[in-house]
């Protein structure tokens, strides 16, 4: 894909009139019929193991593929939101992401879906097809909430296991999420949550959670993939090496899926000596996003680089679009 | 905030048992598989032991038997009120105004009134004198400072002082504004917990507006806190028991780059690079806190800090709690999700913006004239 910019040419975009364009989407997730991979066997190097025998997960852990992209197989975009360009197979990078270049773009990926297919009802996927058009507006990771299960465990920062003697706690870099598994015996939780409420157990050497009790606000990637708040996730965690987990988690919501399906993926171990988690403390990041339409003076109006100048038209949307955040 | 979930009584009857048990056969303090003192589980942070001592107690940390006994006796009749306002504001009965009905509201969050009475007479302990240390002269401008810029926005207001309209409203804060200000522009306006920004930092001191728990959750090599601070501001602060240095001093973390190391039985934690988007008793970006945390038995950990910062205070200063194990079986620890339904933050901007357009069409009186900082909850 070719885009020109002459060195005087000025691209006067209104973004807020952006949003309303038809979005051309690309293709999506080819869905291939693949056999999917067989479980990968574990090391024979010994892992680390608590004092009671059972593994230890306790460390520094990030995912290494694009699966917060989309969990599906895809090819790579110029950007995840698009517009229609000259020719019907050249869709151009839409204004709120055009400056961004080869940076804002979507990379590539193997899917990490059994199959490689989400069993969407029939008006569930019709849902997903709008998510996925209506991206910016809509996906709950731009506008830093916490990101449920199973999606935390994949999202590009870094997550620190605590493994304790009836808790394991998981501390996460993004917005500071947190969830405590519990592995005693605990009160169910009383409302939904963003990061649910996760019971454990021990099958051998594989922790198996339970996550109940979480929000529909929460997707899956940034292309659109949701759920509601019938969500059962139920994760598996397993050494294949001392410093590599084998994450699995089988998803079912019979008011979105017409059956359970599964996502599987290894988590790596940060090595570096100085790893520590630090801070990306998103809620501040957005407020000019969520409120900046809500200023006395709106600060954000215009973006001027040497070959493009940006114009935002912020708006207040109506009521029950304002107050669904 | 912290619910408590009734569970029947078998099932209390039984936790007691066990816990009775622990505490008979648990002389020493517990430990994990591993051999490190175990500081794991649900901790209340609520205390009623003020930060600054009474003078009546001089350089007392301890009540006596007769004090205590008078300080629980008037504890248990402050518990008998109502949870109103009754108090007189400015010669009327506080009874039907707004500040009553804002208090009847936070009282239902309150939870369980306390019962018990620790013999502390402060969580101070150094200064010997129980009370914080002086502020220094570039504190106590820097304060002044910021009270002058809330004064100005709240002059001519039903809640400021007499005047006109400031024209101190356009400056931006002199420091970077958590506070509950009189103006609305923008979000930088509203306080850190209406922006949920979850400024609490991670001492037990200053946490929990309405009360508070927080969890503790250990491995070898890291411990973790989950402090539950009330509003659905809960907070993760992770500390690595390591010895590698500090972070660059020009990086900041919201609540501090932490290092662990045990001491014995003491695990102590220094922390550095704290922001200057914090406020800790007037101490930003320069405060050095040293926390120790010591499990004294089965039932209480012990969690003292050290606060230094040269900038702000003329002396370091060091406070102490106990706190008290919570029972996990019916304390439910309720995750932070403030900004995801932040609709509080989003009505405060819109109907300010619309009291302006009304004001600018004569239909309503001028927002700049209205206080809307110091009425409702807080210690007002």
């Amino acid at each position: 894909m070719r885009i020109r910019f002459g060195v005087s040419a000025t691209a006067i975009i209104s973004a807020a009139l952006v949003m309303s364009l038809a979005v051309i989407v690309g293709r999506v997730s080819a869905q291939r019929a693949s056999v999917s991979a067989p479980v990968p066997a574990s090391s024979s190097a010994p892992i680390r193991r608590q004092a009671n025998g059972k593994p230890d997960f306790s460390g520094i852990w990030q995912a290494n593929n694009s699966a917060n992209w989309d969990v599906l197989t895809h090819e790579a975009m110029p950007a995840r939101v698009m517009q229609t360009g000259v020719h019907q197979l050249s869709p151009v990078p839409a204004a709120p992401v055009l400056a961004l270049g080869a940076v804002g773009g979507v990379p590539p990926g193997v899917g990490v879906v059994e199959g490689d297919v989400i069993p969407y009802k029939p008006e569930a996927l019709q849902k997903k097809k709008d998510n996925f058009e209506h991206w910016l507006d809509r996906d709950p990771e731009i506008k830093c909430y916490q990101p449920g299960v199973p999606r935390a465990m994949y999202m590009p920062y870094p997550f620190q296991i605590l493994q304790g003697t009836n808790k394991i706690m998981m501390v996460f870099e993004y917005a500071n999420a947190q969830r405590t598994i519990h592995l005693d015996q605990v009160e169910p939780y009383p409302n939904d949550s963003w990061m649910g409420h996760s019971v454990g157990h021990w099958e051998g050497d594989t922790l198996v959670v339970d996550v109940t009790s979480q929000i529909d606000k929460t997707w899956f990637d940034r292309a659109g993939d949701f759920h509601s708040d019938a969500l059962h996730v139920v994760e598996r965690y397993r050494m294949m090496t001392p410093d590599a987990i084998w994450y699995e988690a089988t998803i079912e919501d019979p008011n979105v899926f017409t059956r359970p399906w599964k996502m599987a993926m290894p988590l790596y171990r940060h090595l570096e000596p100085n790893a520590q988690l630090m801070d990306y403390r998103c809620i501040e990041m957005v407020e000019e996003l969520l409120y900046g339409h809500l200023r006395k003076q709106p600060l954000v109006r215009t973006w001027e680089g040497q070959t493009m100048t940006v114009r935002v038209e912020r708006k207040v949307p109506p009521p029950d679009v304002l107050y669904d955040r | 905030m912290r619910t408590r979930a009734r569970v029947f009584a078998t099932i209390a009857a039984t936790t007691a048992a066990i816990i009775l048990v622990g505490a008979q056969t648990q002389t020493k303090v517990p430990r994990t598989a591993w051999g490190a003192p175990d500081l794991q589980g649900l901790w209340n942070t609520n205390t009623l032991v003020p930060l600054e001592r009474n003078q009546q107690y001089g350089t007392r940390a301890q009540m006596t038997e007769e004090e205590h006994a008078r300080a629980l006796a008037d504890l248990q009749q402050r518990n008998q009120r109502p949870g109103r306002d009754s108090r007189e504001i400015a010669g009327k009965s506080g009874v039907g105004t707004e500040k009553d009905v804002a208090r009847a509201y936070n009282e239902f969050w309150f939870g369980d009134k306390p019962t018990k009475l620790s013999y502390r007479t402060s969580m101070i302990i150094d200064p010997p004198n129980g009370r914080l240390p002086a502020y220094t002269p570039e504190a106590t401008k820097r304060i002044a400072d910021k009270r002058e810029f809330l004064a100005a926005l709240l002059q001519g207001t039903s809640g400021g002082r007499p005047g006109p309209i400031s024209p101190r409203r356009k400056d931006s804060s002199p420091d970077y504004n958590l506070d509950r200000i009189n103006r609305a522009d923008g979000p930088e306006d509203r306080g850190g917990p209406e922006r949920c920004l979850g400024d609490n930092l991670p001492v037990t001191m200053g946490t929990g507006t309405f009360g508070g728990v927080m969890q503790v959750v250990q491995s070898p090599d890291s411990v973790s806190v989950y402090y539950d601070v009330g509003q659905g501001q809960g907070f993760a602060w992770v500390i690595p028991i390591t010895n590698r240095p500090h972070l660059p001093k020009n990086i900041q973390l919201y609540r501090g780059d932490a290092i662990g190391h045990w001491e014995g039985d003491t695990l102590v934690v220094d922390v550095t690079n704290f922001s200057d988007e914090t406020n800790f008793r007037g101490s930003r970006q320069n405060l050095h806190l040293i926390q120790r945390f010591r499990r004294l038995d089965a039932n209480t950990l012990q969690v003292e800090f050290t606060a230094e910062d040269p900038t702000t205070w003329m002396r370091p200063w060091t406070a102490v709690q106990e706190l008290e194990r919570a029972d996990d079986k019916t304390t439910v620890v309720l995750e932070g999700g403030c900004h995801e339904g932040n609709y509080g933050l989003l009505g405060m901007l819109l109907n300010t913006r619309a009291a302006e357009k009304a004001f600018a069409e004569g239909k309503g009186p001028d927002p700049a004239t209205q206080d809307n900082a110091t009425g409702g909850g807080g210690d007002n």
